[in-house]
């Protein structure tokens, strides 16, 4: 079976716009970490598409590091989230405004 | 350009332990004052009289000469190429120390009794000690930078002695006036040595007299006139004199010391020193002589307007000075030299003699509160007799041959109307110096304090004086009887005639009348104005109602002499008002509006920024996240129109 390229580029572009107003719109930040893993998984997915593309093994390296930072990435804003949020009843980004200048 | 020596260069330890002894004292008694209390003025007398051995030990090595070189010359250290600093003892720098430390030693000892009790007495002496080391620097130097150095040493010398009671706020005022005045002094004596290393290239004096023919004269009178301003300052000629009579705010021994003896009589070292300078810049000599003969005369006028016993003895002092520097300054060197020298004496007696009187009182100054103090104070009468006698020119004592000199020699070298000024002053010195000791010591004691005289170690005051007043006497008949072939002629005729040393600029004429003539006019003078001040203060009448009479004459004093000729009002309207304001201004308008102005507006230009990107600083997360994405969307859309970069 042999999928076309642009197949790949559509789906992972869906993909990554899904995450894009996920982030943007939801004010839930357990939802906005999921649409982040969303976003870092297109890109993923175009770098193994292009890599079994062009027969080249960088994109399948570059695959592993994008996964390693995600998990970090999971690990540490989840703490945040607990941390921030957890005198609260409700979690909701707009409500943490400390940053305001 | 090589160091050009003035004497005989060589190892001269007796003159560099004369010059150091002072300091010694001065470092000791500071260190050790409190420890050493009554000894400490032991141990300064000591040393400055040991200083004065030592002068007497160097008497040969300051008078040999040899190829054209006078004195001896001690190298001391080399700075730079043309920088070289030595000591320079010759027969006018001998003389200059024989007094700093004669006269200062005698005034030293005396200190010791008059001082006595003062809680701060080795402080006092610490100050002297340190006076005499000063102005040795300045008279040993045999370069300027190193007689800059004394002479700014030695006015805060002055500074520390006028203010010593620092609890008076008049002393500390006279302090801060002598002190800004000799500094506008010294910035014309850097002035002049600028000059000098810009067209010599070197700061010794050999070097400098050695080019004086060659300067060119703008430059000659340049350095001329900017050294006289320090002259003028430091021997309180006009209009730079008005610190001098304040300065009386000092115990009695720094007046005699410094403010009548040795101090303020640089400005004539200073000048006759630098005579070759002087010799080739007939304006120079005029500019000096005329200001001295103005002082001269101004400082009689004032002297007999005075009160105070030792305002009258500065005002004398100030005219006394004005003597000096009009002698060296018409080329008359000798002359103006020898009036230093027995006026040294004269006044350091007639000081000494007025601070036994004042202690006698305690510390009353205002002769009008005196009065019959001819039989309370037997031996200051006799002592301020002889002073005022030898001071007003009395033939046979040492002021008459010295005060003849100076004016004979303003005749000889072709200027008259200062000889006119000069024998005019001389009636006006008689006139004030025998008003002040008529109405001292005759007639009926009019002060309410006790006068108690004696006491045991009054001899410690006593001696010294008792010992001034032989020189006062005696040495001017001594040493400067006979003209050419007089013994002050044999000590100086080396140093005049020294290679390059032109003592003498123009030929003197032979004036239309001769010496004997003009010393019987100065006599008669003398005597018109001795018998003024004998018509108004001392016969029968004038004793009797002397408390009404001079009531009466305080009371019809001229404004112009209660102020002092308005001196320091001049001086106050024309440069303290002007920099006051200028001050004023700086602190009201230049200091808020452009200084600090320029730095708000800096801060104000910050804080607008600050402002505008705080704005943006929502701390919404999701607002953040729509701006990265729209920066994202930014660069695709750019590079989907402008194509892939390459």
């Amino acid at each position: 079976m042999n999928v076309p390229i642009a197949d790949y580029v559509t789906l992972a572009s869906v993909m990554f716009f899904i995450g894009v107003i996920g982030v943007i719109v939801r004010r839930n930040p357990l939802i906005m970490l999921m649409s982040v893993e969303l976003m870092f998984n297109a890109a993923n997915l175009l770098l193994i598409a292009y890599a079994r593309l062009w027969l080249q093994n960088v994109g399948h390296i570059f695959a592993f590091i994008v996964i390693t930072v995600a998990a970090a990435e999971a690990a540490i804003g989840l703490a945040i989230v607990v941390t921030t949020f957890r005198p609260e009843k409700y979690v909701d980004v707009d409500d943490i405004r400390a940053l305001h200048g | 350009m090589t160091h050009q020596a003035l004497g005989v260069v060589g190892s001269y330890p007796l003159l560099v332990a004369l010059w150091l002894l002072p300091l010694m004292g001065a470092v000791i008694c500071w260190t050790f004052g409190p420890q050493l209390r009554a000894t400490a003025g032991w141990l300064v007398s000591g040393l400055v009289g040991a200083s004065f051995l030592l002068a007497v030990l160097c008497w040969h090595d300051g008078t040999q000469s040899a190829a054209g070189l006078v004195g001896a010359n001690q190298p001391l250290f080399s700075w730079m190429t043309g920088f070289d600093f030595g000591l320079l003892l010759d027969p006018l720098s001998l003389l200059w120390t024989f007094i700093i430390t004669g006269v200062g030693f005698l005034i030293v000892f005396y200190s010791i009794g008059y001082m006595r009790g003062d809680p701060a007495f080795a402080r006092f002496f610490a100050y002297m000690s340190f006076f005499v080391f000063a102005m040795l620097t300045l008279v040993l130097s045999d370069n300027f930078v190193g007689l800059l150095v004394g002479w700014g040493l030695v006015g805060l010398a002055s500074y520390f002695l006028i203010g010593f009671w620092f609890q008076r706020p008049t002393a500390v005022a006279a302090a801060r006036k002598a002190f800004v005045i000799n500094v506008v002094g010294d910035v014309g004596v850097m002035f002049a040595i600028f000059v000098i290393i810009a067209n010599v290239h070197s700061i010794g004096f050999g070097a400098a007299f050695g080019a004086a023919g060659t300067l060119g004269p703008g430059i000659v009178l340049t350095i001329c006139i900017a050294l006289f301003i320090g002259a003028a300052a430091k021997s309180a000629q006009v209009p730079l004199h008005t610190w001098l009579p304040d300065a009386m705010e000092g115990p009695t021994p720094v007046s005699a010391l410094i403010h009548a003896a040795t101090m303020v009589t640089a400005g004539v070292y200073l000048i006759a020193r630098c005579a070759p300078l002087w010799n080739v810049s007939h304006e120079a000599q005029l500019v000096v002589g005329t200001i001295g003969g103005l002082t001269a005369l101004l400082g009689a006028i004032l002297g007999t307007a005075q009160w105070d016993i030792k305002r009258i003895l500065a005002y004398s002092t100030m005219s006394q000075i004005g003597y000096m520097i009009m002698g060296v300054g018409t080329g008359a060197y000798e002359a103006g030299i020898a009036q230093f020298f027995t006026h040294a004496f004269f006044k350091a007696q007639l000081f000494l003699g007025a601070g036994l009187m004042i202690h006698a009182l305690s510390d009353e100054q205002d002769i009008r509160r005196m009065g019959g103090l001819r039989k309370k104070l037997p031996f200051a009468f006799w002592v301020m007799l002889l002073g005022v006698l030898s001071i007003c020119g009395v033939p046979g004592f040492s002021g008459f041959f010295s005060k003849d000199e100076v004016i004979y020699g303003a005749l000889q070298h072709g200027h008259p109307w200062l000889d006119g000024i000069g024998i005019v002053t001389a009636g006006i010195t008689a006139y004030y110096m025998f008003r002040l000791f008529f109405v001292a010591f005759l007639g009926e004691y009019r002060g309410e304090a006790p006068v108690h005289a004696g006491g045991p170690g009054s001899w410690i005051m006593n001696v010294p004086v008792a010992i001034l007043v032989v020189p006062s006497v005696a040495i001017g008949g001594a040493l400067l009887f006979g003209g050419d072939a007089s013994p002050w002629a044999h000590f100086f005729a080396p140093l005049f005639a020294a290679q390059g040393r032109p003592m003498t600029p123009v030929a003197p004429v032979t004036p239309a009348i001769s010496e004997n003539l003009t010393s019987a006019i100065v006599v008669i003078v003398v005597a018109i104005g001795f018998l003024i001040a004998w018509q108004r203060y001392a016969t029968t009448a004038a004793k009797r109602d002397a408390v009404e009479r001079l009531r009466r004459e305080a009371e019809k004093m001229p404004a112009v002499l209660t102020n002092l000729f308005y001196f320091d009002a001049a001086i106050d309207a024309i440069f303290v008002r002007p920099a006051q304001a200028l001050g004023r201004f700086c602190a009201g308008v230049f200091d808020p509006h452009v200084v600090d102005g320029a730095v708000r507006e800096i801060v104000a230009i910050a804080r607008g920024l600050g402002a505008l990107v705080r704005s943006f600083q929502t701390g919404l997360l999701r607002a953040y996240a729509l701006i990265l994405v729209f920066g994202a969307a930014c660069f695709i859309a750019y590079y989907a129109l402008a194509g892939a970069p390459h």
